[in-house]
């Protein structure tokens, strides 16, 4: 792979997972919604979208919004917890669900091929585009996506329905006191961060055109909070250098491992671990991230 | 406009309301006094659906509101404040007083990404509304301080001013001036008292302080042990031989 092959596919990478952070960071610094099953947004929306173009002959653009609505949906069924449970039990909660999202796509073969993922997920309007300036296109279009989510995301955090989640997030007890429906407003919180979610997974299918269960480990879940840990939460600026940050630890350290003499599974390991210390140290170091919550002022 | 009849809630064998019936008529501010533990919050909070109660039953402006959640109570216009202030910390007071705003256009993801020129309009006069009362409430140089940054006399005074913002019909005050410096209390009394003839709502007061009391009060109930001891004027409270016994001559 040539290095600028390699920088696109970074920033292509960096792209999709900023759509997550930014998705995770509307939950979780907005809302103060604790979500530790991110990823089965992401495997929601890939699944979703290849799945109705391969098997279906779904045109793209129906398929992309299809793995929308499909996430939206999910972080529907997601919020409804929250009415029983309290914040740390819905968390839990949330682990199982990403996790059985993906035991699903892993077993359910019939419809997911299982194990084997689903291959040959055609690209965008590749005949229209040269071989060449393919992965800069994508590029493209994947900036075009951050662009219209960070305007969107921008505009519901900043109108009332924002203020709402923000208070929620800092005194549920207050909102109800105020007339406040705070279980409404957290259904469609998630409904909207499941939306992007899956807005993610449908770019990242169509990336990398296979996609199997392997994609949508807990793991992944781990990195996007490790966004918006060291970005910082409650804005999405934050959220996107985040994924910045460990993107290229995690993508780049895959890459050098053909110059460094440690061997791939030390490479592996040793890249959590780098990612885990950078955790700690901005826990300990700088608790609010990169960039501070943005406060409003009127004049 | 507030019925409650024969209000009962346990902690386990904790009798904290034992059958409480009284009453709060429009157009009036009565307070509610009685020694710690007597079972005023606890009161406040069954009847504004914090907790479920455990017998009797709540009317409000006629209507049964016992058993519905805390924001169905709140929209009926039954509301209230906490005795230890609730301030949401990382939201300005601005934001605080926008928050609790009556009738805004923009509360669901639809109408505040489509309506924006609605939004923006009902956003402009609810600011209006929350400057003055904040100017009233003596909060406007922090208008743009985070609410969690407050002193908790400035809260006390925060969530005053958020429940204005609301209009309710009636309110619930949690020892509102718990906290509040001597001179500013009495303003806030004030605040309470021309509220109440101005636009008449009614309001129920937890409060300590005899003097505060006695000053706004038209009528006053005694809790002790969770039951009802007395009811009357601030005057008549004051020579209850009973009420003097439990509440006043302990403190």
């Amino acid at each position: 792979m040539s290095i600028i092959n390699f920088i696109i596919y970074l920033l292509t990478m960096i792209g999709i997972y900023s759509l997550l952070a930014m998705s995770l960071n509307f939950q979780v610094g907005f809302t103060g919604l604790i979500n530790f099953g991110q990823v089965a947004f992401f495997c929601i929306g890939a699944y979703t979208s290849s799945l109705l173009v391969v098997n279906a002959g779904v045109p793209v653009v129906v398929a992309f919004l299809a793995a929308m609505a499909l996430s939206g949906i999910f972080g529907y069924i997601m919020s409804i917890p929250t009415k029983s449970l309290k914040s740390d039990y819905w968390a839990i909660a949330t682990l199982a669900s990403g996790e059985i999202v993906r035991l699903v796509a892993l077993n359910e073969a019939w419809l997911t091929a299982g194990p084997f993922g689903v291959m040959g997920i055609p690209q965008i309007l590749k005949d229209l585009i040269s071989k060449d300036a393919y992965p800069v296109f994508y590029l493209l279009f994947v900036v075009v996506c951050i662009i219209m989510v960070y305007f969107f995301l921008g505009m519901l955090a900043n109108s009332p329905f924002g203020r709402n989640l923000k208070a929620i997030r800092d005194e549920e007890e207050l909102c109800l006191s105020l007339g406040k429906d705070t279980q409404k407003l957290k259904l469609q919180a998630m409904i909207v961060a499941g939306m992007v979610g899956g807005l993610a997974g449908a770019l990242f299918a169509f990336y990398i055109t296979f996609i199997s269960p392997e994609n949508f480990k807990p793991i992944e879940t781990f990195l996007m909070w490790a966004m918006i840990i060291v970005g910082g939460r409650g804005n999405f600026k934050g959220a996107i250098i985040g994924a910045v940050v460990i993107q290229l630890f995690n993508v780049s350290t895959r890459f050098l491992g053909n110059y460094v003499p440690l061997g791939s599974d030390s490479m592996a390991a040793l890249r959590m671990m780098i990612i885990g210390v950078l955790i700690i140290l901005f826990l300990l170091y700088r608790p609010e991230g990169l960039i501070k919550e943005k406060k409003k002022i009127y004049d | 406009m507030l019925t409650i009849e024969n209000l009962e809630k346990r902690f386990g064998s904790l009798r904290a309301l034992d059958g409480v019936s009284l009453e709060v008529e429009d157009d009036c501010i009565v307070g509610l006094i009685g020694p710690n533990g007597s079972g005023k919050t606890t009161l406040f909070n069954v009847v504004s659906g914090f907790y479920e109660k455990d017998g009797g039953k709540i009317f409000f402006k006629g209507a049964q509101i016992d058993g519905l959640p805390p924001n169905k109570i709140a929209k009926k216009g039954l509301c209230r404040t906490f005795q230890v202030s609730k301030a949401p910390e990382k939201m300005t007071v601005l934001e605080n007083m926008l928050l609790a705003a009556e009738h805004q256009i923009g509360e669901d993801p639809f109408s505040a990404l489509f309506m924006r020129s609605r939004v923006q309009k009902s956003e402009t006069a609810n600011l209006d509304r929350a400057l003055e009362l904040l100017d009233m409430l003596q909060l406007s140089p922090l208008k743009n301080d985070y609410a969690g940054d407050l002193s908790g006399g400035q809260k006390k005074l925060l969530s005053l001013g958020r429940v204005f913002m609301l209009k309710p019909d009636m309110i619930l005050l949690d020892e509102p001036t718990a906290g509040v410096n001597p001179t500013l209390r009495v303003q806030l009394m004030e605040a309470i008292k021309r509220l109440q003839e101005m636009e008449k709502k009614a309001f129920f007061i937890i409060e300590h302080s005899m003097k505060v009391i006695s000053n706004i009060c038209d009528r006053v109930y005694v809790l002790n042990f969770g039951q009802k001891i007395a009811e009357g004027t601030p005057e008549e409270i004051q020579q209850n031989e009973q009420v003097l016994e439990a509440y006043l001559g302990s403190a």
